[in-house]
């Protein structure tokens, strides 16, 4: 699989261009399709209630409609811009759990003890997102060095590949992670 | 070592995973050559990345929320007029002549015609107590947009796509008891004959959307209904009329 290239990014855009005069609803399911996943992981991981978190994505989807003339493809990429409205959302909903303690949120962060921030929660997810944008062979190298802690040698009599390909392989596959880190405004180009 | 070579040992270098020796081979190099510690520095940064995305696993997206989400749209784009009927409710065309609103996402062309039939149905475990189809809109004609309301909350919206062999059928349901597990069947009935268009069950918030098919043609069913399996008997939960 080829890593995504500038034409994906320009085309999530494109989508949330076409939101509001496309009558079709196609442009919004294909934006769910694109970012649902993820952002409802998000959205429960932070809440920890998935009903809350169906309505925080019910929600950011909403105001992607409602906004998407503001959104400035220049600014960011789609991906940052519902991460940064889902990150709104959930501010929201832990708002409206303060208010109606029986809602079973999660606490803000600050009370969370050893909890990630809600910002490296979103780019963990980001993170993740783009790792699943790499080739399988990628994603197995850089999952076996870097999250099971094997090295290259390791690697290489696990898969019963040749130590060079293994070698060459993560190389390749963190150059890739790069861009697409890039690409999705992770991180500087 | 050459640059070559140490390119190749950069990603295992960069995650921690070279042997010893390897790894000092590459300290030395790097300290030594601009090109490769460059190429380093844009790697470098990624360990600590990927360290906070360790262990998570991105869902499949809920299927309903698109279509709750176009729902909320539809109804941001032209606010729907206000009832005129009472307990039964306002009986809105989805599509008829002159005044078509357009439906979201299934197909309805500008030439197919479709009503809306508005059900005040029932609760929970009660029958059905009443019922109205909209006389304004074209003939039903293709497709079918019904409303299934429940005196005590439990309400759906479904559409009917007759076929040759049958109906697809799309439900969105909301208000029924969240959380507990519940199975609801669909059925198109007639007065004693019923076919099943398939199960399903509501979200932690009560909601469903779901694609159902049922070999029961156009006309061969007078009633979609939906009830929660239970023993003895099943109990109806809604229940929507069709002419």
């Amino acid at each position: 699989m080829p890593t995504p290239t500038r034409r994906a990014v320009a085309e999530d855009a494109v989508l949330v261009d076409r939101l509001r005069s496309d009558e079709t609803g196609d442009a919004m399911r294909a934006l769910y399709r694109l970012y649902g996943g993820e952002l409802y992981g998000f959205a429960l991981n932070s809440l920890g209630d998935r009903g809350t978190a169906e309505e925080v994505v019910q929600e950011v989807f909403l105001r992607a409609w409602r906004h998407s003339e503001r959104y400035d493809p220049e600014r960011a990429a789609v991906r940052t811009w519902l991460y940064q409205i889902t990150r709104h959302a959930i501010i929201d909903a832990r708002r409206r759990a303060a208010v109606r303690p029986g809602l079973p949120l999660h606490e803000p962060d600050a009370d969370t003890p050893g909890g990630a921030s809600l910002e490296q929660a979103m780019l963990g997810w980001q993170v993740a997102a783009a790792l699943e944008r790499l080739t399988p062979e990628h994603r197995q190298m850089i999952r076996m060095a870097q999250f099971r802690g094997l090295s290259m040698r390791e690697i290489a009599d696990h898969t019963g590949l040749p130590l060079g390909t293994v070698k060459s392989r993560t190389w390749y596959a963190l150059r890739s992670l790069r861009l697409v880190l890039e690409e999705m405004g992770v991180v500087p180009t | 070592m050459s640059c070559a070579d140490v390119r190749e040992e950069l990603g295992g270098y960069v995650l921690g995973a070279l042997e010893p020796e390897e790894r000092e081979a590459v300290a030395t190099h790097l300290a030594a050559c601009p090109a490769c510690a460059a190429e380093h520095a844009r790697l470098a940064g990624l360990p600590a990345l990927l360290q906070q995305a360790e262990g998570i696993e991105i869902p499949d997206a809920p299927p309903a929320i698109a279509e709750r989400v176009l729902d909320r749209v539809a109804h941001d784009r032209k606010p729907p007029r206000r009832g005129r009927a009472g307990m039964l409710g306002r009986l809105t065309p989805r599509r008829g002549a002159g005044r078509a609103r357009r439906r979201w996402g299934f197909g309805l062309t500008r030439g197919r015609a479709a009503i809306a039939a508005a059900v005040a149905g029932a609760a929970l475990g009660a029958g059905v107590t009443a019922l109205a189809l909209d006389r304004d809109t074209a003939p039903p004609a293709g497709q079918y947009a019904l409303r299934l309301t429940g005196a005590t909350g439990a309400s759906a919206r479904a559409e009917l796509q007759p076929g040759r062999d049958g109906t697809e059928l799309h439900l969105w349901v909301k208000g029924l008891p969240p959380g507990d597990g519940a199975v609801y069947e669909v059925r198109c009935e007639r007065p004693g004959w019923s076919a099943s268009a398939g199960t399903f069950r509501a979200d932690a918030r009560g909601r469903a959307y779901v694609v159902l098919t049922t070999a029961a043609r156009k006309g061969e069913y007078e009633r979609i209904r939906v009830v929660r399996r239970s023993e003895p008997r099943d109990d109806d939960v809604m229940s929507a009329q069709i002419q």
